[in-house]
């Protein structure tokens, strides 16, 4: 009884903890300009970030491995520490877009001055990390977060066109680079690798082994594959609020909008505050996976539960992410724009991060007889090819469409 | 510890491995190896592991590696770079695993160095 209700937490958590900036972000704006057409992308993102997501936790539970040192031992050093660079510049832009729309969201709720609360926003997160446990953190802002189901029940409330729900499940093309772009963004969105770096470090500072596959299993399955619905819900709110009002939602406030539109003030407040804890559970995430990836490439002590003077370097290593991404956000850039950047930029760097992960899965040197089997190859080269056609797509739709402007 | 009876792939096994010291710490990674032996005579050993970021120039293409010192150090013993002579290697497994300490092989100075200076920083 006490395994399943750990399980169910977990779940809880990970759904709670899917949805950041890059979904509230691009599902909005994907429902705003094409409806339900887009939500094709979304189921095959979440099977992306699952079939990711087991693989990492996976070999953390067996081979105690996490991404980046699978990555520095497969890739081999060179093309590592350009991976490595990649994410930690991605990493950054993500955490400044994260930390302004923590800021952003504060500022909705308490109407003071956006610079006084990028410093609260910022300093809030690192005492948090700084004093909370790994796994206190995760359910904080996993349970929480789980207040954006809101936009679940608004989505049905709202009663949309059921039939045309049903046809945005089937891929489809629109032959504009604006429609490929958001494609891109919403299938990003849902594969970030820092969610990844995160979870499989997870499983290491938890301790996994093998008993805990199927933790894992219900964590990647159920735990991400539930957040999806999040997404879905952000992509059907927006198409049945937004689009036909022709509103772009350029705002983060905006996307709070169609929860307003179903229940009121009560439906903006939940909505606005599933937002505060999902945004900020993510900056939390992406500032200490800056920190996991950085340690494990250099072979450094690192972990949550190795304390401050146990793991010194890893420990300043995240504050300091904390202190550049402060810097940029109080430049005044907006954290839309950089989430777009941050999602597309990562969307480049995954499939350097994803082979080597695949490649230690299978590998029975070191995961004996929890390979991947059949299916699992299968899926997991699949899921190889539709990461690199997407990476391979996103800079030349970023610059052609002007960051989804046009 | 052996991969195929008396035969092992050190790139695939053991070159940008984690180390881990009898104590279960952490304390850098596999950053080159040195052999041991001349040209035409016996085959050559592996002598030692070299870690730390003095050697990571070493390991870039030709062109980069110029600013790879700059950026990483040139690699001196003793400073930006550790000797690990390979009798102290205990298993090769999913980490390579040392018999001795880190502070006695020399390891983790970077770590301890920070640690020291976040000596009075509240405990997380």
């Amino acid at each position: 009884m006490k395994k399943i209700l750990q399980i169910a937490l977990g779940i809880v958590a990970a759904v709670g903890g899917f949805v950041d900036i890059g979904e509230l972000v691009f599902n909005a704006q994907a429902g705003a300009h094409f409806r339900y057409r887009l939500l094709w992308a979304v189921v095959v993102g979440v099977i992306g970030i699952v079939v990711f997501a087991e693989m990492t936790g996976r070999v953390a539970a067996i081979a105690g491995r996490p991404v980046f040192d699978v990555v520095r031992m497969r890739l081999g050093f060179t093309a590592g520490l350009v991976t490595l660079v990649a994410s930690l510049l991605t990493n950054l832009i993500t955490l400044a877009a994260e930390v302004g729309g923590v800021a952003l969201v504060l500022q909705m709720l308490f109407d003071v001055k956006i610079g006084t609360m990028i410093l609260l926003a910022a300093m809030g997160l690192v005492l948090m990390v700084y004093f909370v446990p790994f796994d206190g953190l995760e359910r904080i802002f996993g349970y929480l977060g789980c207040t954006l189901l809101v936009f679940v029940f608004a989505a049905v409330h709202l009663d949309p066109d059921w039939h045309q729900v049903g046809q945005g499940f089937l891929p489809s093309w629109h032959g504009s680079a604006l429609y490929a772009y958001f494609v891109v963004g919403v299938i990003g969105a849902a594969l970030v690798p820092y969610e990844v770096y995160f979870y499989s470090s997870g499983g290491i500072e938890e301790g996994w082994g093998e008993r805990d596959l199927g933790i894992n299993r219900a964590n990647a399955v159920l735990g991400f594959g539930l957040g999806g619905l999040l997404s879905v819900a952000l992509i059907m709110v927006s198409a049945q609020v937004l689009a036909p009002a022709q509103i772009d939602p350029g705002y983060l406030g905006t996307t709070a909008l169609g929860a307003q539109h179903a229940y009121g003030e009560v439906g903006l407040l939940l909505a606005l505050l599933g937002m505060l804890f999902a945004v900020g559970g993510a900056a939390v995430e992406v500032a200490m996976s800056g920190a996991y990836t950085l340690a494990q490439f250099a072979g450094w002590e690192w972990g949550k539960y190795r304390g401050t003077r146990g793991a010194p370097r890893f420990t300043l290593a995240w504050l300091i992410f904390f202190a550049l991404a402060f810097v940029v956000v109080e430049t005044g850039v907006d954290p839309v724009i950089l989430t777009e950047y941050a999602v597309i930029f990562s969307v480049v760097a995954l499939p350097l991060t994803y082979l080597p992960v695949l490649l230690i899965a299978r590998d029975r040197t070191y995961m004996g007889d929890h390979a991947n089997g059949i299916f699992g190859n299968t899926l997991g080269w699949l899921y190889f090819a539709i990461i690199v056609v997407v990476a391979l797509a996103a800079v030349p739709l970023l610059l052609i469409t002007q960051g989804g402007s046009g | 510890m052996a991969d195929d009876g008396d035969r092992m792939d050190l790139v695939y096994r053991v070159l940008d491995d984690q180390l881990v010291d009898v104590e279960g710490r952490r304390c850098g990674r596999a950053d080159d190896l040195e052999l041991d032996g001349d040209v035409g005579g016996e085959p050559p050993r592996l002598h030692a592991i070299l870690s730390g970021m003095g050697v990571w120039h070493r390991r870039l293409p030709r062109p980069l590696r110029p600013i790879g010192e700059r950026v990483f150090g040139s690699g001196v013993l003793g400073e930006d770079v550790t000797r690990v002579p390979w009798e102290e290697v205990e298993e090769v497994g999913t980490v390579i695993k040392l018999k001795a300490k880190a502070r006695d092989l020399g390891l983790a100075k970077g770590d301890d160095r920070m640690a020291k200076r976040l000596e009075d920083w509240p405990d997380a």
